[in-house]
């Protein structure tokens, strides 16, 4: 598949930066590198299924009768001339309580094949990402599953977004949806993304930079009007799993990484979570005031997709303890509910149209090619100890070469 | 009890004492002597507490955990100073409303009774019955504190009434020393310095301070607050009359942990921040503004200069040429600069990139010196002559057309000289402007909140820049002529000494200010070393003798020696 350039606004700023690749290093850059702070990230997805057709056979439908969540019904349907908020407070109040009934969105590999979850069958629909074919080799990702690429919504071809092949029906990835602003709880401080880059030679072509993607230990500085401000500083976090560090090299004012394990945290409902992205490419353009733009893409895997998103199996309290059931439960369960699908249907989904990491023995493909949207505006980024990203801070007893000297670059693949 | 009544309060009317350009001090004159000049004095003065001063004798006299909670009335800055616009500034009706609710908060946390024996000095006495003796000791101890000088018979005979009074109508013996208390809160005697002669004159014969008048003034310049009670029984005893009592407890405060504060207040200000209380930034434009940064700006200046100035023991001049930058992180973001402390200060200096030296280059001079959405090279060069030469800048007349220079969008000038060039070539702007506007042109690389920028309105910014005589290519330009300017450091002690006094200078004093200027310069321009020249001249507490009529008469102490 052909690897170019998916955006009119990539091949602008390519432009511009070609421009100035003569002048001096722009002020986001000093002593050879520069941080950043994730400004904005949302999932690439494409235009709504009413504008782009995507959706022939219609867009996924929730449980007609909600205790169809639950595995043993017995005394929980809906009973006759019940009102649905009195079914709804009986549903919860039985599910929830000592007693906890087992439900789907806890165990959806228990539920029976569902026929509600409807996902993308239209041909050449345009989708926003990149062509991870060439960047993620084979080896990083044991293999592929045969899927169809989708175009570039700007141009070009086989783009890898088999998370809009699944989610692009669903009413809560639609641009009203309320599934694709999860950026939210990163403006109110919960989480935050830092990438850094070292090393920079030459902002417009530079053979070889290296760069982190780390999770933030600190909260995003906002504005007045709640936007995020650049040059503040940020504290990488102190967990190793929330460090990833690769290599990259700028073309024509273009980065793009060696793929990379990256895992950031996010928050819902109070339940914290590691949100993973394995094989991870981050392909950007830099703009002359340090704004990075572009794409975060690689693969999750389907029980971690399905745990950060929809089954909150795992999340934890703040403590880092498992939070309790009934808050894991309660959200799952409630959130299908409220934005209308059923929990096997989506893992059902996921596991079929996941396109990497075939489980050697059967073949089926465990790892769906997702891609997030991600801007990034100049931020200093310092280490535990207290260090810079954009500044030579010798003094403070910190090189800044150790922070890549604490994992190499070629990042070996974990044990799945 | 003793009233303000019987003081009249001087306004003084002497003629404006100018320091027009170009100015020898004294100092760099090298004509001044190192003994003190015999001198006028001035008058006793009534002052009325600053906000600052009002917190910190509360503190000091009851504990930090006593609330202050009250509105106080915006300060009046005079000759440069609040310090002055004390003794100038009336009470209005709102101020002595908000200053009947602090006292009233004061008094009922004080009498709270959880703090009850910690401020009652007697055991326990029943709430019903009226303890005459407990009551006594109580007003004895607090209106010592609050008045700064002991009470004279009469006086508290007449609290120890308004107790009683107190207590036959309320009932509670602890209610009736909290109204009591509110009473001295609200008194003249604790709202304003009431500065009173001595019956007795010094040993020239001149008039001057009562002992605890001195004990006051000197308490206020060098702690920020009400005396101890170490110099309350320092002047009781007669021991500030002598040249050695005197110089004890002038070293004693200077290195009490309060004298720091003292240092603070005067730079807050003679910097004028009180002005931040009415800053406003469009956030648009600035979006990195909000109350922290202008806090903390106001605090990066200050720790810039007690750093300097006191644990470094660093040259006055030094400030405009130094590079060090204590920074929060809400600074960092303006500044662009990285701060590893998350909670608290980074100590480092300015990156050479932005070219910052000196604190009219920090954020508490760019941001407060310049518009809402743009800076002004016109109010920044106005304010380094007022502030740091002490010269005085007369307002724009009043038909000036400001239309060209506000539409700083105006493609055929992009930057503010560009703008400046056609509003200064206009006759009745011109004489001023050459004044103002070459200095703060060398400030142009930072914009109106402060933070760097190479170019305006997509135009390179030219950044040089001229103070009197001296021309120079950027900020960093304007440090060394502050630095050097000969009006620097006389401005300094002239603010310094009408800091300590509430007044400006009169022209009876020019041979002690240039005493005090020679005093500075042969310190090597040490901040400490001029306060301390002040507190132990005879200067500073003397009256002169034809202000010293329809004034209070002050307290008697014994001489020194005869305690």
């Amino acid at each position: 598949m052909p690897h170019k350039f998916q955006s009119l606004r990539l091949a602008l700023a390519t432009l511009s930066l070609a421009a100035c690749g003569a002048l001096a290093q722009p002020e986001w850059v000093q002593d050879g590198s520069a941080g950043f702070v994730v400004s904005s990230i949302r999932y690439a997805l494409a235009e709504d299924a009413e504008e782009n057709g995507a959706c022939p056979e219609g867009m996924t439908t929730g449980y007609a009768d909600r205790s169809e969540v639950f595995v043993d019904l017995e005394g929980l349907e809906l009973r006759e001339g019940e009102a649905e908020e009195q079914h709804l407070k009986r549903l919860f109040g039985v599910a929830f309580g000592d007693k906890p009934v087992t439900n789907l969105c806890l165990n959806p590999e228990l539920g029976a094949p569902d026929d509600r979850f409807r996902t993308v069958t239209a041909q050449g629909v345009p989708v926003e990402g990149i062509d991870l074919d060439p960047l993620v080799p084979k080896s990083r990702t044991g293999g592929y599953c045969a899927h169809e690429d989708f175009p570039g919504m700007q141009g070009g071809s086989g783009i890898d977004n088999q998370f809009y092949r699944v989610f692009g029906c669903s009413a809560q990835y639609q641009s009203t949806g309320l599934s694709n602003s999860f950026e939210i709880e990163m403006l109110t401080g919960s989480w935050g993304v830092l990438v850094t880059l070292d090393g920079i030679d030459d902002i417009a072509n530079d053979d070889e930079v290296a760069v982190g993607i780390f999770a933030s230990a600190d909260p995003i500085q906002l504005s007045p009007a709640r936007e995020p401000l650049p040059y503040a500083t940020y504290a990488i976090h102190p967990e190793p799993r929330f460090q990833a560090r690769t290599r990259g090299r700028i073309v024509d004012g273009v980065l793009t990484t060696e793929p990379v394990d990256v895992r950031i945290e996010w928050v819902v409902n109070s339940i914290r979570q590691d949100r993973p992205l394995d094989d991870a490419v981050l392909q950007v353009t830099l703009d002359e005031e340090g704004v990075m733009d572009g794409y975060l893409a690689g693969f999750t895997q389907v029980e971690d997709l399905y745990n950060y998103s929809f089954g909150f199996r795992n999340g934890t309290d703040g403590t880092g303890e498992l939070a309790p059931l009934r808050l894991r439960s309660g959200s799952a369960v409630g959130k299908s509910f409220v934005l209308g699908y059923t929990c096997e249907g989506v893992y059902q989904a996921l596991y079929a149209n996941a396109d990497a990491d075939p489980d050697p023995q059967t073949g089926r493909c465990r790892a769906l090619s997702t891609q997030y949207r991600v801007a990034a505006i100049p931020a200093f980024v310092v280490a535990e100890a207290t260090a810079s990203s954009n500044a030579n801070l010798d003094a403070a007893g910190y090189r800044r070469e150790e922070m890549y000297e604490a994992a190499p670059p070629e990042n070996k693949k974990e044990e799945r | 009890m003793k009233s303000c009544k019987t003081i009249a309060l001087r306004l003084l009317l002497c003629a404006s004492v100018s320091f027009p350009a170009g100015f020898a001090g004294a100092a760099a004159s090298g004509t001044a002597s190192l003994a003190e000049p015999p001198g006028t004095g001035g008058p006793p003065m009534l002052r009325r507490l600053t906000e600052a001063q009002y917190r910190a004798t509360i503190a000091d006299v009851f504990g930090p955990d006593i609330p202050v909670t009250a509105r106080f009335e915006r300060a009046l800055r005079s000759e440069g100073l609040v310090a002055v616009g004390t003794s100038e500034a009336g009470l209005s009706a709102f101020a002595l409303e908000q200053y009947d609710t602090a006292a009233g908060a004061i008094a009922a946390a004080v009498l709270a009774p959880e703090r009850r024996e910690r401020f009652v000095p007697c055991d326990s006495p029943p709430v019903q019955h009226f303890d005459p003796d407990c009551a006594a000791a109580f007003i004895e101890r607090h209106g010592t504190r609050l008045f700064r000088r002991a009470l004279e018979a009469e006086e508290a005979t007449a609290w120890l009434d308004v107790a009683r009074a107190a207590h036959t109508r309320l009932g509670d013996f602890y209610a009736a020393l909290e109204f009591t208390l509110v009473g001295m809160l609200v008194a003249p005697d604790f709202l304003l310095r009431v500065e009173a002669v001595a019956t007795t004159p010094a040993a020239d014969g001149s008039p001057r301070l009562d002992a605890y008048s001195r004990a006051t003034r000197l308490s206020y310049f060098l702690t920020g607050s009400a005396p101890d009670a170490g110099l309350l029984a320092a002047a009781g005893r007669g021991a500030l009359d002598s040249p050695d009592g005197l110089a004890r407890e002038v070293d004693r405060l200077m290195a009490g942990p309060r004298y720091e504060a003292a240092v603070r207040e005067f730079f807050t200000d003679m910097l004028r921040f009180d002005l931040f209380d009415d800053l406003a930034k469009d956030p648009v434009i600035y979006p990195a503004f909000n109350s922290t940064v202008a806090a903390d700006a106001q605090e990066q200046t200050l720790r810039t200069i007690t750093g300097h100035l006191l644990a470094g023991e660093g040259d006055y001049r030094d400030l405009f040429t130094t590079r060090a930058a204590p920074l929060t992180r809400s600074l960092g973001i303006v500044y662009r600069q990285p701060v590893a402390v998350r909670n608290g200060w980074q100590e480092g200096e300015f990156s050479e990139r932005s070219g910052r030296v000196g604190i009219q280059s920090h954020l508490s001079f760019l941001a407060l010196h310049s518009h809402p959405g743009r800076s002004s090279p016109t109010l920044r060069g106005k304010a380094i002559r007022e502030v740091f030469l002490c010269q005085h800048m007369p307002d724009p007349p009043v038909d000036v057309d400001f239309t060209g220079i506000n539409d700083d969008t105006n493609a055929a000038r992009p930057t503010a000289r560009d703008r400046l060039q056609a509003h200064a070539t206009e006759t009745q702007c011109k004489a001023c402007h050459v004044l103002m506007d070459p200095a703060g042109l060398a400030l142009e690389y930072y914009d109106g909140l402060g933070a760097f920028r190479t170019r305006e309105n997509g135009a390179e910014i030219d950044v040089s820049g001229a103070l009197d005589a001296k021309s120079f290519a950027a900020a960093s330009g304007l440090g060394t002529a502050l630095a050097e300017h000969s009006q620097t450091t006389s401005c300094l002690v002239r603010r310094m000494y009408s800091f300590a006094t509430g007044r400006r200078e009169l022209p009876g004093e020019r041979a002690y200010l240039e005493y005090l200027d020679a005093t500075f310069a042969a310190a090597g321009y040490r901040v400490p070393a001029l306060m301390r020249a002040i507190a132990l001249s005879d200067a500073f507490y003397r009256i002169a003798p034809e202000t010293n009529d329809e004034v209070a008469t002050g307290h008697d102490v014994p001489a020194a020696g005869e305690s």
